[in-house]
């Protein structure tokens, strides 16, 4: 490398004046005519001169060749920008890219146009932030789809290859038909449920203090939740209240489900949980509640407000139940673990995995465990300890209570 | 100069950890804020501003800063921490009940990156760069990674400009945006204009259009050159895609006044105030620039900047206080004069003798206020949040028919003072001495305080407090500050509440700023917080303001509250120093 440079430093002193005349005519006819009054000085500055060092290094060369060549075309758009808002945004998030910026590199009409309604400075770069991170996460999935179809590729023809080699009978007992038995198997648990299942309450009366952001997130955390409940051994029959047709919720739901929404196995109504069941079996769970839920209980109806709450509105929930008068539960949160940092907000997804385990095991350490890592630093031993001293003293008494013959047959089972 | 920045951060640490007050207000590292958030070149600079400061340096300055933070009367004592006199909103008070709280004493210390490359210190060679080029060892680019070290540490121009040479060199001749941007910011902090000018030709000659960073450096660097009119042109090409920051604005007005072109200056300043708030440094500008002129309308429009302060609830800084003063001394046949002072308890200005305007509301603003607060912090929308309808029926009868109160007491926060102390005994000491002054008391408290059995709420205690003083008990999982709020405005303007609450997030809930300032001046003179340190002393309360800190005047006099430079003030704290001018007749 650094023989190629002493070899071309020669010329460059050589070609700097060759280009200097040949191109700063051009230079003049296009600039000057925009900026009458300012006065072009020289390319070099004389004052510079005295300070650089004795050994004259060649620094002003590069600066005639960059205003002499051609204009980068920075984006398609004709150059009518100076009436045209849209494609001056362009160029000036082309202009940011240039500059390292986090911006996408392709953005739409549409995404455009958002961002020009976008209010203040920082809510653009917030979008276009957004923007960036978008294009950069379907871009690696794209990269990553490639590799694996090309691996695929490799493996079939290898497969070939093998299969063409030894060509043997093989007895199964199944078809390949899992995913769909499954699917088919969900279903039966879901009818099931529909008729027997302990009912779990979405309130989705939320709609009004979202933005449309919030909302969606909030939709994808309810089909998560679904998704998780109808996995579940015993899911609960999933009630939608105050779901108004229509509403944003309504459409957002439909746009994601699609075909699949009208054959869900929940209950999606227009109608308000205090209207379907009676009010002293209901418990509105909001984390703003002052009683602590201690036991699951299954004769109870829970309700989960379907609210991502970015704003950090609080007291809403609890307003709401308030209102109507209802008994209001927290989780346990304080009492079983070390809490470290974010708000005793939990998701939909992971109130219905929280739900679901302490429906089926009536463990508060078990169901806790979808508490998010980064949230707490531990369960509390204390706790632990407490439960354990009260198993004890609960064990003694039963056992004391026994009848000395139907202990001996409890151990002997026990033994066998 | 370059090893001199090194030792300069190397010794950073120290300074850091001797010295809390390390923050200046931002008007003072004016270039390296505003030059930080075109590029994120980080915050050092702020370092810089400071690196002359050797050992002994620091030392002077931590005793200028104790100096400036123990107040001005000689009697304080260096060791007594909190001065009895500053009260709840005096500036730099909630840094000092912060340095208290011996939790916080640690400050976690920045990072402090060491280079693995020394920066160069004078140009090289094309073989010079390469080889340090083979000895960078990071993940990023090269190129990038050296020139915003460059632009951190601010290197010298020629530096800077054989690296480019160096990569034009090898690239054709061209050299990438982001490296010229960079190269632009060091001409601009270096003050290299005729490569400013260089830089702008290119630039022009190469892209259609610029983005708001560069264009905000090529304004920064045009201004101080004859050229200065092409700023204006750059900020209406900002102003195409979006509103200029008042950065921006500061830079293209400052050409402006350079050149003598105040109309230019006050049509901009006209268009800055319709969207955004002016910094200090435009305004203060302004002031500079008025020494010299001898024109009514242009002192008009000097005195416009200061109601316009007065309005906003804005305070000028110390320099700008200086050029206030000097500017008002200038104005030719009126004989001002000037001096910094402080205001006594009295509302006495200690410089001429003059009371200030009272901290009281006027009889609108104070219906106004009383309005806003039962509409936006206790209704809010739902009465269901804060409160129950039911709840506030019982307390809106209940406040109908008593008479007006004098003190309305927040049962919880007095109670809660001492953490060792009994709730109940605490809070009926307090009840007892104020019942004793025959002043008529409200307590707000919750109904738990009542039922509770813990042994830290003593039924006798209660009963006695609800003999000695009216009370009203809302629900548990009521919020019982707005209650407190709406009984004291209810009473009239003579009764005052005692909590230590600063009331931050009720101020919050009201609609503008506007109101949000009329709640704090009503705030700053009907609070008392309790200052004792004893459980059973007797009781002393923080000294409430009689007089509202706002620039102010009565024609022939101004008193104008500024900002020191070495205090840090909160926002929910006012400045305790005075400029008093006076008008010699």
């Amino acid at each position: 490398m650094s023989v190629s440079i002493t070899f071309v430093r020669p010329f460059t002193r050589v070609l700097v004046p060759f280009t200097l005349h040949r191109k700063r005519r051009v230079l003049y006819s296009t600039i000057l005519p925009r900026y009458m009054s300012s006065k072009i000085p020289a390319v070099s500055c004389p004052n510079k001169e005295s300070t650089s060092p004795p050994k004259q290094l060649e620094l002003d060369g590069w600066k005639v060749t960059m205003k002499s060549s051609v204009q980068e075309s920075v984006s398609t758009v004709s150059s009518t920008k100076d009436e045209d808002p849209v494609a001056a945004t362009r160029e000036l998030i082309e202009m940011w890219r240039l500059l390292g910026r986090e911006v996408p590199e392709h953005i739409s009409e549409e995404e455009l146009k958002t961002i020009m309604e976008c209010a203040s400075k920082s809510s653009k770069k917030k979008y276009l932030k957004y923007l960036y991170v978008k294009e950069k996460m379907k871009k690696a999935k794209q990269i990553k789809k490639e590799i694996k179809a090309a691996a695929k590729e490799k493996a079939k023809t290898d497969q070939l290859l093998e299969t063409t080699k030894e060509d043997k009978q093989q007895d199964f007992l199944f078809l390949r038909l899992w995913d769909r038995n499954m699917d088919i198997a969900m279903g039966w648990k879901g009818a099931q449920a529909m008729q027997f299942g302990q009912p779990l309450v979405f309130d989705m009366a939320y709609d009004n203090y979202m933005k449309p952001k919030e909302l969606q997130n909030t939709v994808s955390q309810l089909l998560e939740s679904e998704g998780w409940n109808r996995r579940d051994v015993d899911p609960f029959h999933i009630y939608f209240c105050n779901l108004k047709i229509d509403g944003p919720f309504y459409t957002e739901l439909i746009k994601r489900y699609g075909e699949k929404w009208n054959k869900l196995l929940l209950t999606a109504t227009e109608e308000s949980h205090v209207d379907l069941f009676p009010k002293d079996s209901i418990i509105y769970l909001t984390a703003d509640s002052p009683n602590v839920m201690s036991t699951f209980k299954h004769d109870k109806i829970y309700i989960v407000g379907s609210f991502v709450d970015k704003n950090q509105q609080p007291g809403i929930s609890l307003a709401k139940a308030k209102r109507l008068n209802l008994a209001t539960e927290c989780l346990p949160l304080d009492k079983y673990l070390q809490w470290d940092t974010g708000t005793k907000n939990l998701t939909l997804d992971q109130m219905m995995r929280i739900l679901l385990c302490v429906k089926n095991t009536g463990s508060w350490e078990e169901a806790l465990r979808f508490v998010p890592k980064r949230k707490h630093t531990g369960y509390l031993e204390i706790s632990r300890y407490s439960q354990e001293l009260l198993n004890r003293v609960k064990k003694s008494k039963t056992f004391n209570s026994f009848p000395k013959g139907s202990l001996n047959i409890r151990t002997q089972k026990k033994v066998t | 100069m370059m090893t001199f920045c090194f030792t300069g951060i190397r010794s950073f640490p120290k300074l850091w950890k001797s010295n809390p007050y390390f923050g200046l207000s931002p008007g003072h590292s004016y270039t390296s804020v505003f030059l930080k958030d075109c590029f994120g070149i980080r915050n050092q600079q702020k370092w810089f501003s400071l690196k002359t400061a050797s050992p002994q340096n620091t030392k002077a300055m931590n005793l200028l800063i104790m100096r400036a933070r123990s107040g001005r009367k000689g009697e304080e004592g260096r060791n007594k921490q909190v001065p009895s006199e500053s009260h709840l909103f005096a500036a730099g008070a909630a840094k000092k009940r912060s340095q208290m709280n011996p939790q916080s004493k640690d400050h976690p210390l920045p990072p402090v990156r060491n280079n693995i490359i020394q920066l160069p210190t004078k140009p090289l060679n094309s073989e010079e760069w390469d080889k340090l080029k083979e000895d960078f060892k990071g993940k990023a680019n090269f190129e990038n990674w050296i020139i915003s070290q460059m632009a951190h540490y601010n290197s010298s121009v020629d530096v800077a400009k054989s690296l480019l040479a160096w990569v034009a060199a090898k690239n054709n001749g061209i050299v990438g945006y982001n490296l010229l941007v960079k190269y632009l910011y060091l001409c601009v902090f270096h003050k290299q204009t005729s490569e400013v000018f260089d830089v702008y030709e290119i630039m022009k000659a190469r892209y259609k259009s610029l983005e708001s960073g560069a264009n905000t450096l090529l304004i920064r660097g045009l201004i101080h050159s004859d050229r200065w009119k092409e700023a204006l042109l750059l900020l209406e090409d900002i102003k195409k895609v979006m509103t200029p920051s008042k950065k921006n604005y500061n830079d293209c007005i400052q050409g402006a006044l350079l050149h003598q072109d105040v109309n230019i200056a006050w049509n901009l300043y006209q268009e800055l105030l319709s969207h955004d708030i002016p910094m200090m440094e435009t305004l203060k500008a302004f002031f500079d620039f008025g020494k010299d002129i001898k024109d009514d309308q242009y002192s008009n429009k000097l005195l416009d900047i200061l109601l316009y302060l007065r309005n906003s609830q804005l305070y000028p800084g110390e320099s700008f206080a200086h050029s206030i003063k000097t500017w008002f001394e200038s104005v030719p046949e009126e004989q001002w004069k000037g001096k910094f002072t402080t205001i006594q308890k009295s509302g006495q200005c200690l410089g001429c003798g003059k009371n200030l305007e009272s901290i009281h509301l006027s009889p609108e603003e104070y219906e106004f206020l009383k309005g806003k607060v039962m509409r936006d912090v206790i209704d809010g929308g739902d009465q269901y949040r804060k409160t129950t309808p039911q709840e506030l029926k019982r307390f809106q009868n209940f406040v109908k028919y008593c008479p007006p109160f004098d003190i309305v007491i927040d049962g919880l926060n007095v109670a809660k003072m001492f953490p060792k102390a009994r709730e109940s005994q605490v809070l009926l000491h307090v009840v007892s001495q104020l019942a004793k002054q025959n002043l008529r008391v409200l307590v707000l408290g919750r109904k738990h305080m009542l039922t509770s059995r813990r042994a830290r709420w003593r039924k006798d205690e209660m009963e006695e407090v609800q003999k000695q003083a009216s009370c009203f008990f809302a629900d548990n999982i009521s919020e019982d500050d707005p209650f407190l709020l709406y009984a004291t405005l209810h009473s009239g303007n003579h009764c005052k509440f005692i909590t230590k609450d600063l009331m931050r997030d009720h101020k919050a809930c009201l609609a503008d700023a506007k109101t949000q300032r009329l709640f704090f001046k009503w705030q700053q003179g009907h609070q008392l917080a309790i200052i004792n340190k004893l459980p059973g002393s007797k009781l002393t309360f923080q000294h409430i303001l009689s007089y509202d800190t706002v620039v102010q005047t009565t024609g022939d006099s101004w008193h104008i509250p500024y900002d020191e430079d070495l205090v840090e003030r909160y926002s929910y704290e006012v400045p305790t120093k005075w400029l008093c001018l006076q008008r010699k007749t």
